[in-house]
């Protein structure tokens, strides 16, 4: 073991030198943990959206299989008639037989629906395009658009915006489970305001459809929607501020006695998120598959995965970049290091030392350089990887919202109208808003990773500097 | 102790052997010197003794032993001590470490023993405060003992040196060529010194004088 104890006196004799080399592997360690960190931060990240966002399920009307019917009707009639889409409400007969299934927790109906300001004025978006029915596909649905959107749900708390904290009641309570079948309504501020109405207020609307009855609602919370709130999302929406959360039974009389027992949607948040799919099969075989659809709501998931997907690439690519930029730059250091010291190998030589332990030795010197190097790296490494990872979410962020802007223009062309799920209900996605972080931190276990990508680099760098080493001959540096 | 058999050495460059069919027997406590011009081939005469190279015809043998059976890494570290002229010392070393790596490389006997080895320079005019400094601080003919302590050190019977005075004044070759005296007589160990200085090689019990491909033994002064 005197080629340790050689090591240590060459390391520390020649300071200098080993203040450099430790520097240079600093840096390259450095860039190599940013890499890993960011790599397993983004591991963690898609792990994390998993966790959150894939465990729920929707049960909704099957709007494959209605376009299908659509268009096989539209085909086979011989009279040149306008296609009607028929979509079948979700019966909630159905919904509690999902519900009773294992690993299913609480649930959220929803059904919405629209009516038309009676008592109050509504509030104007001047880039509104008006609250026409019909969207741009220029299909009128059964129901016609009102200038006020019912959302009915079981309970506020259990919508994405709320949950998301993109609407907050500021006065008030949201709805709960207690408002079925009661006229309790929450409103928006900005309507609220400009109508002076408080909580304990009553309103008046009138139906849009059917009778066009008028009916009275009763204000029990007030709430305030972010601006970018998804819940008015589509050019044909009516501004955000007028939309109003009800019990479901509320929106299912104001939709027509039709309506009584069903939803548009029902969503189950599944307690056990790895269970989302047998959930999901059990489910679907309590349910007529060619009316409904039972699915995994993992837009988000898609989402921040893909984001990931595109982070953890990038990191790889600069964990493998730096880590072969590196053995190269210290293969060629050790090299140059190594040529300086021929004579001291031939001294080594000519007293009988085995060849593999002058190598050992160098080894051990880039090791204890590598310990020096690995604490230096990992004070440095969280800074740089945290620069990195939030310039990289930046840009995959806007990259993604770009890529969803155009697609939402694209949807935008599709037959359109009040649908079943409305003016986009508390259902609709809210993942434009569900931006992944990036949880930089350095543990024992990216110390070790970083400590054994830095061996390698070492071992690497020694292999291909000592080759000259193998084949000193002693003769020829210490005689001719 | 150790022989040549019919020993030969060319470069594949050159059209004539370096030196061919050469005898020599050399025993424990005895000093020899070899002299000869430069290019005459004494210090390739040397390198093969010493276990740096190897014969292009004939053999060596050690206590009738040829160096292949013994294999020319163990006899390095068993059985010889090298010194050259430019000394050749671990540069980021003191005096004292370089005769404790010697000692622990080769497994001498006294492996670890630090007083031992301070002994050594001690005998050899290598004071306390520069036993511990680096060896690069220390003189020429200061650091040319050093290079002998560290052949003292170790538990080789043979020690070969080449030009061992190259670099050193009048008064350090006496004191250095005395050293070499004492550990053939002393140690009864066996000295081969390779020169290009009649003055030292008289100093020493055989001298052999390589011209003409041959070795010629000279009369004792």
């Amino acid at each position: 073991m005197n080629f340790i104890k050689r090591a240590g006196l060459n390391v520390w004799a020649k300071k200098g030198r080993s203040l450099l080399l430790i520097l240079v592997s600093a840096a390259i360690l450095m860039f190599v943990l940013a890499g890993l960190l960011i790599r397993s931060a983004a591991v963690k990240a898609t792990n994390q959206a998993k966790a959150d966002v894939g465990a729920t399920l929707t049960l909704s009307a099957n709007r494959q299989a209605a376009f299908k019917k659509m268009n096989q009707s539209s085909s086979s009639t011989t009279k040149r008639s306008r296609p009607k889409l028929t979509l079948t409400p979700v019966k909630l007969s159905d919904a509690t037989k999902i519900a009773k299934l294992s690993h299913v927790g609480s649930y959220n109906v929803t059904s919405s629906t629209s009516v038309n300001a009676k008592s109050y004025d509504t509030v104007s978006t001047s880039t509104g395009m008006g609250s026409s029915g019909g969207g741009p596909g220029g299909m009128k649905s059964a129901a016609s658009s009102g200038d006020t959107q019912i959302n009915g749900v079981s309970a506020t708390s259990l919508t994405s915006d709320f949950s998301n904290q993109q609407s907050k009641i500021v006065k008030g309570r949201g709805i709960t489970s207690t408002d079925r079948n009661t006229n309790h309504v929450v409103i928006e501020k900005e309507l609220a305001s400009q109508n002076d109405l408080s909580v304990g207020d009553t309103l008046t609307v009138k139906e849009t459809s059917g009778s066009k009855d008028t009916v009275k609602l009763k204000v029990v919370g007030i709430y305030r929607a972010s601006s970018s709130s998804s819940s008015s999302a589509g050019p044909m929406s009516t501004d955000p501020s007028n939309t109003m959360y009800t019990s479901y039974t509320l929106a299912n009389t104001v939709k027509g006695s039709k309506y009584a027992n069903t939803a548009d949607s029902v969503t189950f948040n599944v307690t056990a998120p790895s269970q989302v799919s047998s959930v999901k099969k059990s489910g679907k075989a309590l349910i007529n598959t060619s009316k409904y659809t039972l699915s995994t709501d993992d837009a988000s998931y898609q989402m921040v995965k893909s984001s990931m997907a595109s982070v953890e690439s990038f990191a790889n690519k600069i964990v493998w970049l730096v880590a072969i930029a590196g053995t190269i730059i210290l293969a060629l250091i050790v090299i140059l290091m190594i040529r300086e010291r021929r004579f001291e190998i031939g001294v080594l030589l000519s007293l009988g030392e085995a060849r593999w332990k002058i190598v050992a030795q160098f080894l051990t010197e880039m090791i204890m350089v590598l310990v020096v190097a690995l604490v230096i790296a990992g004070a440095g490494g969280k800074l740089v990887g945290n620069q990195l990872g939030a310039q990289l979410t930046k840009q995959t962020a806007q990259t993604t919202q770009v890529t969803q802007t155009q697609s939402g223009g694209q949807n935008g062309g599709q037959p359109g109208g009040q649908s079943a799920g409305g003016h986009g209900g508390p259902g609709s996605r809210t993942q434009s808003t569900q931006q992944a972080k990036l949880a930089i931190t350095v543990s024992a276990v990216d110390l070790a990773e970083l400590g054994g990508f830095g061996l390698a680099i070492m071992f690497l760098s020694i292999m291909l500097a000592s080759g000259g080493i193998l084949r000193l001959q002693p003769k020829k540096v210490l005689i001719e | 102790m150790l022989k040549t058999k019919d020993l030969g050495y060319w470069y594949q460059t050159a059209n004539e052997p370096l030196f061919k069919n050469v005898n020599l027997e050399f025993e424990t406590g005895q000093s020899y010197a070899i002299l000869g011009h430069s290019g005459t081939g004494k210090t390739t005469f040397l390198s093969l003794i010493a276990g740096l190279d190897q014969p292009k015809a004939g053999e060596i043998t050690l206590d009738d032993r040829s160096l292949k059976q013994i294999g020319l890494t163990a006899y390095r570290r068993h059985h010889v001590a090298i010194v050259f002229q430019a000394y050749n010392l671990f540069t980021y070393m003191s005096p004292l470490n370089n005769l404790m790596t010697a000692m622990a490389i080769t497994n001498a006997s006294h492996a670890g023993d630090t007083d031992y080895a301070r002994q050594i320079l001690r005998n050899l005019g290598i004071g306390e405060d520069q036993m511990t400094r680096n060896v690069q601080r220390l003189s020429g003919g200061q650091q040319q003992r050093v290079a002998i302590a560290r052949t003292m050190a170790c538990d080789a019977q043979l020690v070969v040196a080449d030009e061992p005075t190259g670099n050193l004044d009048e008064d350090n070759t006496r004191a250095v060529i005395a050293q070499f005296q004492k550990i053939a007589h002393d140690q009864h160990k066996c000295v081969i010194i390779v020169t290009h200085e009649p003055d030292v090689a008289a100093q020493c019990d055989h001298q052999f004088r390589l011209e003409n491909k041959q070795f010629k033994a000279l009369d004792p002064a």
